[in-house]
């Protein structure tokens, strides 16, 4: 950086540095696989112990939900990683439209996700209901952690949308260009995270027929 | 763990600059790449291979839904093969989608590392419990 | 002399509180962390001075059962949290790390200062829980399910606390590992950093990585106060030590991030008053790595009366006594670098060789716990008190007084009285090993720890440990008044390296150093950055 005397550091901290804000968001990334791992430590204990139970307790969530979801996230994914290829080639306006699509998904997943949320809460399933109460042991171990891994994905989908949001905003102010992509880069990296987890979260809690 | 996680940097600003006059500080963010440096050269994905890649993640998809409601005889298979072919999608999404393949082999080897890390934990825990 | 002359240094200029608490300068965020932490640090010693006067005499003294086991869990919470796993990185890491890597500041600095707020609003939760309701937690720092799920006091926020401060070290780490890759000085290879950015590397490493577990955790316990779902619950499938599995993935690997950046300032005061090459860089700078590697994978051996598996409690014991090899390497390269040094006795070796002698017998009692059988007998008594105590006061906290004392004069550009120093640590290191050596012989005696009360026969041991806590508090008030009074101490001149020895880049800048660090390139010795054959002329 510039200095009184004239003199100036080669490596500075302030200036621009886009490979610096990617590691910054990688190692990020690698913090919230570590979240969510220990959740996954959890569940795989939990069912180690009770597989009766949670066997028993999946067959209450909806498959074809679950199903929707997965696709729809993957099609976001590709959709907001398609965004930087645009970016990068400097159509900021098919960016901006990727990118929105990208949100039009998270809306669609957490719409499903109301429904199915809701659809058990009346059948009485959230930690405090009666029948959440009187659940056999494990079933409540696997509503919980039903409940609240993917309650945590969903807020991660609501941050993560709201990166994006700041992405658009950005892109459509023209501050980011083909040159410096790094907010969009980096809003994809985090939204693929939340895919990633998602690719887990699926089979474990869906699929244990 | 999501807050100020995107873009890095960028949150406080709006509070700061009148302590930072004196420093010069803000004043003077350069671009690397216009320092003399050269930019290294950028891999742009096509929309196809994007598109391509996708194709591939519905494909495993259909799969694991396909094995589990139609392959109930299958169960004892069911947990493997349904995390395998999970892993399977997340390599291929951190892969193409998140550009692991064309970024510095840094990154992919530091989430190897993680990955170790979690593994390990989780096998370690398992001994624990295995052997009760 | 005129680049000099126009140099303002970093505590000069704007200095109203709004130019400090929303600076984005490393360097004075370091100094909040400092007087922060230090705060935090007095606050903590205070709590532990109390509850040894409890301890003077058997019986009742001072405080109700109660009311000890909130003051304990009150001292570890603020020792643990607050002062200790903050406290080198955050202070002498946020200060030095740019300046011995030749930048101007760390890669995020915004970051940076997000991260102090954050540390603050952390510990405003945790002293919170002095305020309201039944008072602080009584659980013990652990907030060990179920009765952290079941007692009445205010274990939810210091739960959030705890949790909330999770991201401060997270982001601190972040940042440190970024800047490491991205800010060395063109010519600096990673074996060419000084050793202090090695150890920093691999703590920053462990933040990274296993404080998310904690953070999840925490969250668990806080779902299972509001929700009440009994995820560690027997009777309804759960499992208690599925908690202490998840607390200690975590709270090990902490043990390094208290002690790996220790062993960066040992490696970094041993060359400069030994006036010699490091012996065994790369060994030193490897075995950080390998400590916090190996580190993540014996948090087993803090559970081994908790029923475990055999079979696990035997792998969790062999990984322990394996990261005492990368420990002692260090050990053994430190006394190697002293042979044949011409060394100056100055304040920051005392601390240093204090250090080692601590620090050794922290390592080598932890060794002992580490032990299967010997921790059926000494689990859960004073001996591990003494223990972790010599590993992290002995240890940690001597090396952070041994900075504070070796970087006093590059910081502030002013110095204290030496002699006085002198003292203090003679204070300090009879005071500390006073009190915490009969602790490691009351543990095997087979004195519990976690009680007001104990019985007659541990009367002398204990009366003994009470009056070396006095010693110690006398030596910390001497130690810091000194520090503070060289505030008011007519200046002497300070100059680039005031040890005249000191070899890595912060002893080529000004004292105190100018906005950006530098006022000229710094220079790298030819061949690694403790190179005394090739030392760079300093001029002044």
């Amino acid at each position: 950086m510039e200095h009184v005397s004239g003199f100036s550091l080669p490596n500075s901290g302030h200036n621009r540095d886009a490979e610096a804000s990617k590691m910054g968001m990688w190692l990020f990334l690698f913090t919230e696989i570590l979240l969510f791992g220990g959740l996954f430590i959890v569940y795989m204990v939990y069912r180690s112990l009770n597989p009766e139970a949670f066997l028993m307790a999946s067959f209450e969530l909806n498959v074809w939900m679950g199903t929707t979801n997965t696709v729809v996230l993957l099609v976001s994914s590709m959709t907001i990683a398609m965004s930087i290829t645009a970016i990068q080639k400097g159509n900021r306006k098919l960016s901006i439209q990727l990118m929105v699509l990208t949100l039009v998904a998270a809306v669609i997943f957490m719409v499903v996700k109301y429904f199915e949320w809701s659809a058990k809460i009346e059948h009485g399933l959230f930690p405090g209901q009666a029948v959440y109460d009187n659940l056999p042991p494990g079933e409540s171990l696997f509503f919980f952690l039903y409940f609240f891994m993917t309650g945590l994905h969903v807020f991660h989908i609501i941050i993560g949308s709201v990166v994006i949001g700041f992405a658009i905003h950005r892109t459509a102010k023209g501050r980011t260009t083909k040159e410096k992509y790094t907010l969009t880069e980096n809003a994809g990296l985090l939204w693929h995270l939340v895919d990633l987890i998602w690719i887990y979260l699926f089979p474990l809690f869906y699929l244990i027929h | 763990m999501a807050l100020g996680g995107f873009n890095l940097d960028l949150f406080v600003s709006p509070v700061l600059p009148h302590s930072l006059k004196h420093l010069n500080i803000m004043s003077n963010q350069k671009d690397l790449k216009t320092e003399g440096k050269k930019a290294p050269e950028v891999h742009i994905s096509s929309y196809k291979d994007h598109f391509n890649t996708l194709l591939a993640l519905l494909l495993l998809t259909f799969i694991t839904v396909a094995i589990s409601v139609f392959g109930a005889n299958l169960r004892s298979l069911s947990v493997f093969t349904a995390l395998l072919i999970a892993t399977v999608k997340v390599i291929v999404v951190a892969y193409y989608f998140m550009h692991l393949k064309y970024d510095k082999k840094l990154y992919t080897w530091l989430l190897i590392i993680v990955v170790i890390l979690f593994v390990s934990f989780t096998v370690l825990t398992s001994i624990e419990y295995l052997n009760r | 002399m005129t680049s000099k002359a126009m140099s303002l240094s970093y505590l000069q200029g704007k200095n109203g509180i709004f130019s400090w608490i929303f600076s984005l300068d490393h360097k004075r965020i370091a100094l909040l962390y400092l007087y922060s932490i230090l705060t935090f640090f007095i606050t903590g010693a205070t709590l532990g001075v109390l509850m040894r006067l409890e301890l003077l005499n058997p019986g009742k003294d001072l405080m109700e059962a109660q009311t000890y086991n909130q003051v304990f869990t009150m001292h570890g919470v603020i020792m643990i949290f607050l002062f200790i796993i903050p406290s080198i990185p955050a202070i002498f890491g946020n200060f030095f790390l740019p300046i011995m890597l030749g930048t101007d500041d760390v890669s995020f600095p915004r970051l940076n200062l997000l991260s102090w707020w954050i540390y603050i609003i952390g510990a405003i939760m945790a002293l919170s829980t002095l305020l309201w309701g039944d008072g602080p937690a009584d659980t013990g720092w652990t907030f060990y399910a179920p009765y952290s799920v079941k007692t009445g006091t205010n274990v939810t926020m210091s739960v959030l606390a705890a949790f909330v401060l999770g991201f401060a070290t997270i982001l601190t780490g972040l940042n440190f590992i970024v800047t490491i890759h991205r800010l060395r000085t063109p010519g600096m290879t990673f074996l060419k950093m000084p050793l202090f950015a090695w150890a920093l590397y691999a703590t920053s490493w462990i933040q990274l990585l296993a404080t998310p577990i904690i953070g999840i955790t925490l969250l668990m316990i806080t779902a299972e106060r509001v929700f009440g779902v009994g995820l560690f619950d027997p009777s309804i499938g759960g499992d208690p030590i599925l908690y202490q599995h998840l607390f200690w993935i975590y709270s090990h690997p902490a043990v390094y991030i208290m002690a790996l950046p220790a062993f960066g300032i040992i490696s970094e005061i041993l060359p400069t008053f030994a006036n010699r090459t490091i012996f065994g860089y790369k060994a030193i700078a490897f075995s950080s790595l390998a400590i916090a590697f190996v580190g993540y994978f014996v948090w087993g051996h803090h559970m081994f009366t908790a029923g475990m598996s055999g079979t696990a409690r035997i792998i969790f014991s062999v990984m322990t006594f394996l990261v005492a090899i990368p420990t002692s390497v260090k050990v053994f390269n430190w006394v190697a670098t002293l042979y044949k040094g011409s060394i100056n006795v100055q304040p920051p070796l005392l601390y240093a060789l204090a250090f080692i002698f601590q620090f050794m017998i922290g390592g080598l009692t932890g060794v002992v716990l580490g032990a299967l059988a010997a921790d059926i007998h000494l689990h859960d008594t004073h001996f591990v008190v003494g223990h972790f105590h010599y590993v992290m006061f002995g240890g940690t906290g001597f090396a952070l007084f041994g900075a504070l004392h070796y970087w006093y004069p590059k910081m502030w550009g002013r110095m204290y009285n030496k002699l006085v120093a002198n003292i203090a640590f003679v204070f300090l290191f009879i005071g500390f090993n006073m009190l915490y050596f009969p602790m490691l012989v009351l543990g095997l005696m087979g004195m519990p720890r976690r009680y007001y009360d104990y019985l007659p026969e541990f009367h002398v041991p204990n009366m003994i440990s009470t009056y070396g806590s006095w010693i110690l508090a006398t030596g910390l008030l001497l130690m810091f008044g000194n520090l503070i009074a060289g505030a008011w101490r007519k200046r002497e001149p300070i100059g680039r390296n005031y040890w005249k020895t000191g070899i890595t880049l912060e002893w080529q800048t000004l004292s105190p150093p100018p906005v950006s660090n530098f006022d000229r390139m710094p220079v790298l010795p030819k061949n690694g950055p403790y190179d005394y054959d090739n030392k760079p002329e300093i001029e002044e």
